[in-house]
């Protein structure tokens, strides 16, 4: 096990102020369960979960509340211990709808003490076979951590033909402001080494490659210690600090130096699976402990909350109880952002509860949100240097502006990864990145029409 | 001079043999009634038939892939001629005009945000589900008025509204609208409910002093559930157009103040 | 030499200001205009051909030059329908994309300057197609050319005064200017 440089670097990128210094030196800190979780059926990508109780049921911690509803889903357990006050469709995170089970933790039914008793049955990563853990991965409800929310039992099972050479964990939290994988490396990297363990048996032994940036000197070496005995191939990869490095194409490109195609393609396709670092101890956990995913770390920070922190907390809490947990505002809130300033999503209440994916939640004062008037674009070029994509974001933008959406599709704006760099860059301060959002959203919706109308046609 | 003229016209009978030869073995027989349906269309060109604009509609026509009425700018008149061009039956479709249902302006309905973006109704829907508190209504960037054909939308203090006497029923407005709450009406209804949110009454006035709460009055006061003039989406009235209400005294008793006569329509210019 | 001269120093439509209307209406997509671009080299080294030897041995012997115009249009009037017609039953698609320009060359002084300049020039067969050739060419590299920019254009938020065919003029000037600097690269005498 040894530990390099990056040996390559992607084009692009930025370097906005990272604000880690707020969260970095707090550890992990339990939430004392709240009094009503709000747990919603959508906390991943793909299908929503069907949810199977109903108001007035009693549910135990763990037990499953939403199953999985097609291929590329996850099913979704309580957090806690309670009973089911209501299932309504609840705001989420970036705008959408979805049923959730509001959960009275309170309330339990007479005589109910909790046995102790692991939610699994734990398992010997050693003896039991591949697809036995697997299979785990899928009961625990286990999905990309990241933000990205993929369920990781797909994931982790490339389809027949394609092969993982390289299992690449990502450490690198590029994100401004969020320190929660930087606290689990420093404080969990024995069960981040389990974790990885377990996947390399899963996923055939392939090489390994813990991607974390160079800004993490502590995290690299608890990651070091922890792995210092480990056999076959794996490296410790240091990576110059540049956003958005904890992208999975440009980690794989950093890592190894391969190159993810256009899209329909997926990492898959060049032999790569990368995870992050949270979800590599959730697959630990619940292998080993038998403890299904039911809570994350997520660090809430800014300069308008009293003390930030990085939080251990069901899934299911409202921001609300965080940030009281926080000891409340300092001073007045002028954006409350879940998850980081660069990919986050502004929010308009503090009604919203976490996810699987929630890795931060930001309260900005006025002083950091400053809103300019977008003008012209002066064709500086700057977000062309910055996108880590190599796309022509002046050309995409001023495109969609004037409402021509294939010449925007001609200009590849499918393979934009919606990191913001552009939009960080431009001088003129134009939203570069919801154009791309606008183009995308258009040619998604457009291909949908296209398919159903076959559909149809094929139907007669 | 006259060998001026003889030559003149040597070239031009020799030119005009060459296209009679030309016209005749390299030329493509073209039905002629696609020309005639052509004309017949009204030529707006708004795709509001599934067509790429009046000349495809007519291919179609002619070719008998499409049907006779697809064309909502031209109407009964428009669809009576193209059925006498082809010698087949006309069949009677009523005007149907765009309506927003919503009446939620920035003065009645709440916003919880601040958004700063770009100027659309589907970005905006997109960031945090848009800045209004009621999730279900009009957010007021415009992006039905953009796609108007016929400029027939306006938008006053964030809300959109349509000018029926503009509107030709195209349907765009219909499909863009991120929150789905225009629909196309037939143009002789007079009263309508304009509101989109199903959501139990005092949820609805946390967020909206307009918003219809569900009380069933207007059911109640055009002649109870047996007339159905209304049907009821959870807190929600509509309006069954099948069947539309007369009685215009209806919309003064609503105690929510979220229906209104024709009279909503008229645009500022 | 007559191949840079035509094309370059005094391109047809950018110096000798001949045959804008279709370099302003068919220069708004890079397809159509490529298009266009073909159609007008294959009428225009056709109509030179012929217009040349009509000159030459019908009209000149005679002593008929005076008649030549006339007769000039008739033919690229002819031969410009009978490219519509051929290009209907064999590109169809371009056909409907060049729409109304097509006919349009027809009274498209591109090539009925091209045929009065050989006359003037007094050239002989091979150097009177060739250089109608040639223009063909340096007309089809300004429209391509400017509807590349055009394309551009586009995308652009001019004041509302400018938009459309206003800057596509604008600019056009423009182009003219740049392509003077030219002038000087071959000497002709004409």
């Amino acid at each position: 096990m040894k530990t390099v440089k990056s040996p390559f670097k992607f084009k692009g990128g930025v370097h906005p102020d990272y604000n880690k210094e707020l969260a970095r030196e707090q550890p992990i800190e339990k939430l004392p369960m709240p009094g009503e979780l709000v747990i919603s059926m959508s906390q991943h990508l793909g299908a929503p979960a069907k949810c199977l109780v109903k108001a007035g049921d009693f549910v135990k911690r763990g037990q499953v509340i939403g199953e999985k509803n097609g291929f590329i889903s996850v099913c979704v357990r309580s957090s806690a211990d309670g009973k089911v006050v209501a299932v309504e469709k609840r705001l989420g995170p970036a705008g959408g709808k979805a049923d959730a089970v509001i959960l009275d933790t309170a309330a339990k039914p007479e005589g109910d003490e909790g046995n102790g008793l692991p939610i699994l049955p734990p398992l010997d990563w050693k003896t039991a076979s591949r697809e036995d853990l697997l299979k785990r991965v899928e009961e625990a409800g286990i999905c990309g951590m990241g933000g990205a929310g993929f369920p990781t039992n797909v994931k982790l099972n490339p389809p027949p033909g394609k092969r993982c050479e390289y299992l690449i964990l990502n450490g690198a939290e590029c994100e401004p402001y969020l320190t929660a994988d930087y606290r689990l490396m420093l404080e969990r990297a024995p069960r981040i080494r389990l974790g990885v363990e377990i996947m390399r048996k899963i996923l055939g032994g392939p090489a390994v490659r813990i991607a974390i940036e160079a800004n993490k000197p502590e995290a690299i070496a608890a990651m070091e210690k922890a792995f210092a005995d480990i056999d076959g191939n794996v490296e410790i990869v240091v990576l110059p600090v540049l956003y958005p490095q904890g992208s999975e194409k440009h980690q794989i490109f950093a890592t190894v130096g391969r190159v993810v195609p256009e899209p329909p393609a997926l990492p898959i396709d060049v032999g790569c699976v990368v995870e992050n670092v949270g979800t590599v101890a959730a697959i630990a956990d619940a292998v080993e402990l038998g403890e299904p995913l039911l809570e994350r770390v997520t660090t809430v920070s800014g300069d308008a909350v009293s003390q930030p922190k990085n939080i251990l907390a069901p899934c299911g809490t409202k921001y609300a109880d965080l940030i009281a947990f926080c000891g409340g505002e300092k001073g007045p809130v002028a954006k409350l952002i879940s998850g980081g300033t660069m990919m986050g999503f502004a929010v308009s209440t503090a009604e919203i509860s976490t996810t699987k994916t929630t890795s931060g939640l930001l309260l900005l004062s006025p002083k950091r949100v400053v809103q300019y008037a977008s003008q012209a674009c002066i064709n500086c070029g700057r977000c062309v240097r910055a996108c880590p994509m190599n796309l022509n974001a002046a050309e995409i933008a001023k495109a969609v502006e004037a409402d021509d959406i294939k010449a925007a599709e001609d200009a590849h704006v499918m393979t934009c990864i919606e990191c913001g760099a552009c939009s960080f860059s431009c001088p003129a301060y134009r939203p570069i990145t919801q154009f791309c959002r606008r183009a995308k959203n258009s040619i998604r919706a457009r291909i949908a029409a296209e398919k159903a109308k076959a559909a149809a046609a094929a139907k007669k | 001079m006259t060998i001026a003229i003889v030559c003149i016209a040597g070239i031009g009978l020799v030119a005009a043999i060459t296209l009679a030869i030309a016209d005749k073995y390299l030329s493509v027989k073209e039905d002629p009634r696609i020309g005639m349906v052509t004309a017949a269309l009204p030529g707006a060109n708004c795709g509001g038939c599934g067509f790429p604009g009046c000349d495809g509609y007519a291919r179609a026509l002619v070719a008998g892939t499409a049907p006779n009425g697809a064309c909502a700018a031209g109407g009964d008149a428009v669809a009576a001629e193209v059925a006498k061009i082809l010698g087949v039956a006309a069949t009677a479709t009523e005007k149907r005009v765009a309506l927003v249902k919503c009446c939620g302006t920035r003065s009645e309905a709440i916003r919880v945000g601040d958004y700063n973006g770009i100027c659309d109704c589907n970005v905006a829907a997109m960031t945090a589900g848009g800045d209004k508190g009621c999730t279900y209504g009009c957010l007021g960037y415009g992006a039905c008025a953009n796609v108007c054909p016929k400029g027939a939308i306006s938008i006053h203090d964030g809300l959109a509204k349509v000018d029926k006497r503009l509107c030709i029923g195209c349907g765009k407005c219909v499909a863009i609208c991120p929150k789905k709450l225009i629909e196309l009406v037939p143009a002789s209804a007079t009263i309508h409910v304009l509101c989109n949110n199903p959501d139990k009454g005092p949820t609805v006035r946390k967020v909206c002093g307009v918003g219809c709460m569900g009380c069933h009055l207007c059911e109640k006061n055009s002649g109870g559930k047996e007339a159905g003039h209304f049907t009821f989406q959870g807190f929600l009235a509509k309006v069954n157009y099948d069947n539309p209400p007369t009685d215009g005294q209806i919309v003064a008793k609503c105690p929510a103040k979220c229906m209104a006569e024709d009279a909503h329509f008229e645009s500022g210019h | 030499m007559l191949l840079v001269g035509a094309v370059l120093v005094n391109n047809f439509v950018l110096n000798r200001f001949l045959g804008c209307c279709p370099f302003l209406g068919v220069s708004k997509k890079m397809d159509t205009a490529l298009g266009m671009s073909g159609a007008v080299v294959f009428v225009m080294t056709i109509a030179a051909a012929v217009t040349w030897c009509i000159d030459h041995w019908l009209l000149a012997p005679r002593g008929l030059g005076y008649i030549h115009t006339l007769a000039f249009i008739l033919v690229i009037a002819s031969l410009v329908q009978f490219i519509d017609i051929a290009m209907k039953r064999f590109l169809p698609p371009l056909h409907a994309a060049l729409g109304i320009f097509l006919p349009l060359i027809t009274t498209n002084c591109a090539v009925l300057g091209a045929a009065e300049i050989n006359c003037k020039q007094g050239s002989s067969f091979g150097e009177a197609v060739f250089f109608s050739f040639a223009a063909a060419i340096g007309f089809g590299f300004a429209l391509v050319l400017f509807s590349g920019i055009r394309e551009k254009l586009e995308h652009a938020d001019p004041p509302r005064c400018f938009r459309g065919i206003a800057l596509a003029l604008v600019t056009g000037g423009l182009l003219s200017l740049a392509f003077m600097g030219f002038s000087g690269l071959v000497k002709l005498p004409y």
